[in-house]
């Protein structure tokens, strides 16, 4: 191969994609490469070298390991399709156009801009005991007696009240996304569906829903992990009551000061989100462009 | 398109700014857990700093941190071998984490001494000494305290015993009030970033069986788990998600409160006239107490330490700590501050205080150390403890034996001294 | 015909109202919060609307220190992270709905699997890199740090958004003599612009909610949310919403200025009407 070839071979488009991917690879490696093997190595190596699995052993065997496994679960499943049906329902809402529909996407956005402390710290305000939405229905006269919302009495209470807090605050993301994509959905198919006398719930089905399928995998995914790392909401609300995997690594990391068993429950929940993104991955398949 | 450019004109620019931006380094930097609210870090950069920046010369930036935070970056910077903080003002327990990390201050401590205008108290020096070091020197002390508000006096049974408290009053007194108001309000801080290990291993164990370890698992603990499930049925139910008593307090959710005096002190505050500090129950063995004791230690990264000590030795003068009483209620670590006594909603507060340290039965504890980076599961062991048998409800016995054995290892592995009172014991 | 048809309207609009309420009402609570004065704020039952307008732990919340430099802080370390991300990102993500190459799908779970582990977990070894770095408490540093954490997400952005763009309209464009790069510039890029923007206020909006890193990585110079929510979360009540407040108010703010892109995705049509 000769100089020439070998450039026209480097700017092919067989390497090109490999090119352009080169810099996230690059940046990522750079930033997070090294600590997280660091901290992956930790879940199975003692401080002296030697391999071991009692890292694993002490988390499944804590006191609180499987609460915090099933709360989190608990929570991934109702927060998500509740967020994906929400925010696909203002998109359409919007979609319609109607007199307002511009400021309706905006406030329905806001939240985007409220961190999870922030929006942890507003909605414990309302369900406290003393806190707004008691005051609310006592002055209304509805109860004599505040509501113990958030108490060892009502953990039903208090994982409806996380969902609550976390529907309110991460909904907009999904929205945004989801408005995108139904952006770069072309008229011209709906058009041609009605052609055809498509009603509107057909061509929601067969028309936008599967054209809306890449973003609705990329908000799926986004979320799905995001909510899997939640935890500031769920300890704002939920207290020592509701455990979430992502806060008991934290815990492990900062208070117990052991990175051993914390790396072995982020690893944890790395699986369970690889395993969840690769489900959507594989089971949301957009229909290729080139095919 | 010209538009464009102007935005990208625009965006470069402040791309130009934000690499250069940012605060020129102060002279010295200054991390502390405590005083950390924002009120109590407002008075510490406006009221309690700017005499010695006149005195001396050197601008101090004071920044409040979590505890977590300040432990990883001290254990970051020793490892990276350069550091931004030249003073660190932090709990004896975390010190005991990253005391490798801090500079030995013997010298310094002795200049200090040499100085013949202060006596630190020698038990709070001796718990400075890590490892053959100085860690850190002494700073200030708090306590933890049971805070009433008035209107609970009236279901106290008998007369109102400000020595005399037992846990099997406060029981019956939480239940009283129960009784009388349909309302669960005894508040033990129970939440995630709450002390309620503290309340375990250093109020409750002390006071029922004599030692904060030693006898972890024993006929006496089991009582004692016993008395809490029982005082537990009048325990506010959203305990579990509260970290600190002072808006618990004030807003009436609870009537009384066991907590830290930092964090009642600002119900106090605000409704001085409204509230009662009162000393600790006592059980069966005595009144358990713990000393919670703040030092300042010089992190060996320091790029100032010479100017480090310098304000050491400002906050350390028995005028300086008579202003700190008066200003967020820390108590004085040297003896000639010892008797000052503060005004306002903190002498409340002090009066509190002073009946407890003046109580016959005290039996005082020491956060327990010696565990190294490990400190944080011995607390676990309580906080687990008190998960299982409390919230869930299991077997004392069972949860005893199993919370028992890690709390051996753990004292196994780390070669962890017997703490103090446990060493008293026979 | 038209009694459904304003049956239907009736409806639609009940339910703009329904969910416009739900997002508003608890940012109009803590609102009158910030500004109720302090005692009020322990009272049982409280009360929607204060007896009083009190601005004195707002005011005080202000001028204590930091607060309006970190606000600064924010911005920029935002701006920062947006252009770093979508310059790095973006490409990726076309490369990903273009081709089909080997490895492309290990790529795609490769990337989300930073995402996947715990941030907070890898402070110590953060810090240490960010000193040898030179990177340690500045600005660009964490904007480097939340580049890093936006990245994976900005590739599934983009990819989702670039998929959508037909590949026929640029085929077509190099058949009319642009070469490979023009098509991409003339053609798919302007098709993708609305949607880049999404990914924008994305990465946007991940940096400025970001307190970990911003946090650990920082001494003095501290963005928003990593200088106001340490300190308020052992603070008063009042603080606690001055603070939550504050952080909201900002965030109003750049949706309001975001809002031309995010419309931008309706094309002009909501405008004309």
């Amino acid at each position: 191969m000769n100089r020439t070839q070998v450039t026209r071979w480097l700017v092919s488009e067989k390497v090109l994609p490999y090119w352009l991917i080169l810099p996230t690879l690059a940046y990522v490696a750079a930033f997070f490469l090294v600590p997280l093997a660091q901290a992956l190595l930790l879940a199975f190596r003692t401080e002296g070298g030697q391999w071991t699995m009692r890292f694993f052993v002490r988390m499944v065997e804590d006191v609180r390991f499987f609460d915090a496994l099933k709360f989190t679960l608990i929570l991934v499943a109702i927060v998500v399709p509740l967020q994906l049906v929400t925010a696909l329902s203002i998109a359409l809402l919007v979609n319609t156009r109607f007199r307002g529909s511009r400021s309706f996407l905006y406030i329905c956005a806001i939240p985007l801009g409220i961190s999870d402390l922030a929006a942890g710290l507003i909605w414990f305000s309302l369900f406290t005991q003393h806190g707004y939405v008691n005051s609310f229905l006592y002055t209304l006269g509805l109860i004599d007696k505040p509501i113990y919302f958030l108490s060892t009495q009502n953990l039903g209470w208090v994982v409806g009240s996380i969902v609550l807090a976390e529907h309110w605050r991460a909904t907009a993301i999904v929205l945004v996304i989801l408005v995108a994509g139904l952006q770069m959905i072309s008229r011209d198919y709906l058009e041609a569906a009605e052609v055809f006398g498509a009603r509107p719930w057909q061509k929601l089905w067969h028309v936008t829903l599967p054209l809306l399928k890449p973003s609705l995998q990329s908000a799926l995914i986004i979320r799905t992990i995001l909510a899997l790392q939640m935890f500031a909401v769920a300890v704002a609300l939920g207290g020592r009551l509701v455990p979430v995997l992502a806060g008991e690594a934290y815990y492990w990391y900062y208070l117990y000061r052991n990175a051993n068993v914390a790396s072995a429950y982020a690893l944890f929940l790395m699986v369970i989100s690889l395993l969840l993104a690769w489900g959507y991955l594989r089971f949301l398949r957009p229909r290729e462009v080139r095919s | 398109m010209k538009r464009w450019n102007m935005r990208w004109l625009f965006i470069g620019l402040l791309v130009s700014v934000g690499v250069t931006a940012g605060v020129a380094s102060p002279d010295l930097t200054f991390m502390s857990t405590q005083m950390r609210p924002i009120t109590e870090a407002e008075w510490a950069r406006t009221e309690l700093l700017p005499p010695f920046t006149e005195e001396t010369g050197i601008r101090v930036v004071f920044l409040g941190a979590e505890e977590p935070e300040l432990t990883n970056r001290i254990l970051a910077e020793y490892q990276a071998g350069k550091g931004s903080l030249d003073l660190v003002g932090d709990l004896h327990g975390n010190f005991l984490v990253y005391h490798t990390a801090l500079k030995d201050l013997s010298a310094e401590l002795s200049l200090l001494e040499g100085l013949g205008d202060r006596t630190l108290a020698k038990t709070f020096v001796e718990l400075g000494r890590i490892d053959g070091a100085q860690a850190y020197i002494p700073w200030m002390q708090a306590t933890y305290v049971l805070v009433a508000n008035k209107k609970a006096l009236a279901y106290m049974p008998g007369r109102m015993a400000t020595e005399g408290l037992t846990y099997d009053v406060l029981l019956e007194w939480a239940k009283n009030v129960y009784q009388a108001t349909g309302e669960k309000r005894l508040g033990i801080p129970a939440g995630p970033r709450a002390l309620l290990h503290r309340f375990l291993h250093g109020y409750l164990y002390p006071s029922f069986t004599g030692a904060q370890a030693k006898k972890f698992n024993s006929p006496e603990a089991v009582a004692m788990w016993q008395y809490l499930k029982e005082l537990w049925e009048y325990v506010n139910p959203a305990a579990p998600t509260l970290d600190s008593m002072d808006t618990a307090l004030l807003s009436e959710e609870v009537w009384i409160a066991w907590d830290h005096t930092a964090r009642v002190k600002t119900a106090i505050l605000e409704r001085p006239d409204d509230f009662v500090v009162l000393p600790a129950p006592a059980g069966p063995k005595g009144r358990g107490v713990i000393t919670v004791l703040v030092g300042l230690a010089i992190p060996n990264t320091s790029p100032d330490p010479a100017g480090a000590y310098l304000l050491i030795e400002y906050l350390t003068r028995p005028s300086t700590q008579v202003t700190i009483l008066q200003g967020v209620g820390f108590f004085p670590v040297v003896a000639e501050a010892a008797g000052a006594v503060p005004t306002g909603g903190l002498k409340v507060l002090a009066d509190g205080v002073a009946v407890q340290s003046a109580a016959p039965d005290l039996l005082v504890s020491i956060i327990p150390g010696g565990f190294g980076a490990r400190s944080g599961e011995f607390n676990k062991v309580y906080l687990d403890a008190f998960t299982e048998i409390v919230l869930r409800g299991r077997p004392i016995e069972d949860v005893l034996a199993r919370q028992g054995a890690l709390l051996e290892t753990l004292f196994r592995e780390t070669g962890a001294p017997t703490p103090v009172p446990d060493v008293y014991l026979p | 015909m038209t009694f459904p048809r304003l049956q239907r309207r009736i409806l639609l609009y009940m339910a703009v109202v329904v969910i416009a309420l739900w997002v508003l009402v608890p940012l109009v609570l803590i609102a009158l919060a910030a500004f109720t004065p302090r005692l009020e704020l322990y009272r049982w039952p409280k009360t929607i609307i204060p007896s009083a307008f009190s601005s004195a732990t707002m005011s005080f919340f202000l001028r204590s220190y930091g607060t309006v430099s970190s606000l600064r802080n924010s911005v920029l370390v935002a701006l920062l992270t947006l252009g770093m991300t979508l310059v790095v990102g973006a490409p990726a993500g076309y490369a990903v709905a273009r081709y089909v190459f080997r490895g492309r799908e290990a790529f795609r779970l490769g990337i989300l699997m930073t995402r996947m582990f715990p941030t907070s977990l890898l402070a110590i070894p953060l810090i240490v890199t960010f000193i040898r770095w030179e990177l340690y408490d500045t600005l660009i540093g964490v904007a480097f740090m939340h580049t890093a954490m936006a990245l994976p997400f900005a590739v599934l952005i983009t990819s989702g958004i670039f998929s959508g763009v037909p590949k026929e309209l640029e085929e077509a464009a190099m058949t009319l003599g642009c070469s490979r790069l023009g098509a991409f510039v003339r053609v798919a890029l302007p098709l993708a612009l609305p949607g880049l923007a999404a990914a924008a206020m994305f990465t946007f909006v991940i940096s400025w909610n970001e307190v970990f890193a911003a946090a650990i990585l920082t001494v003095h110079n501290r963005t928003l949310p990593a200088q106001v929510l340490t300190s308020l979360e052992v603070a008063p009540l009042d603080f606690r919403f001055a603070g939550g407040f504050f952080m909201i108010i900002p965030a109003v703010i750049f949706m309001a200025l975001a809002r031309r892109y995010l419309f931008q995705m309706w094309g002009g049509a909501i405008a004309e009407r």
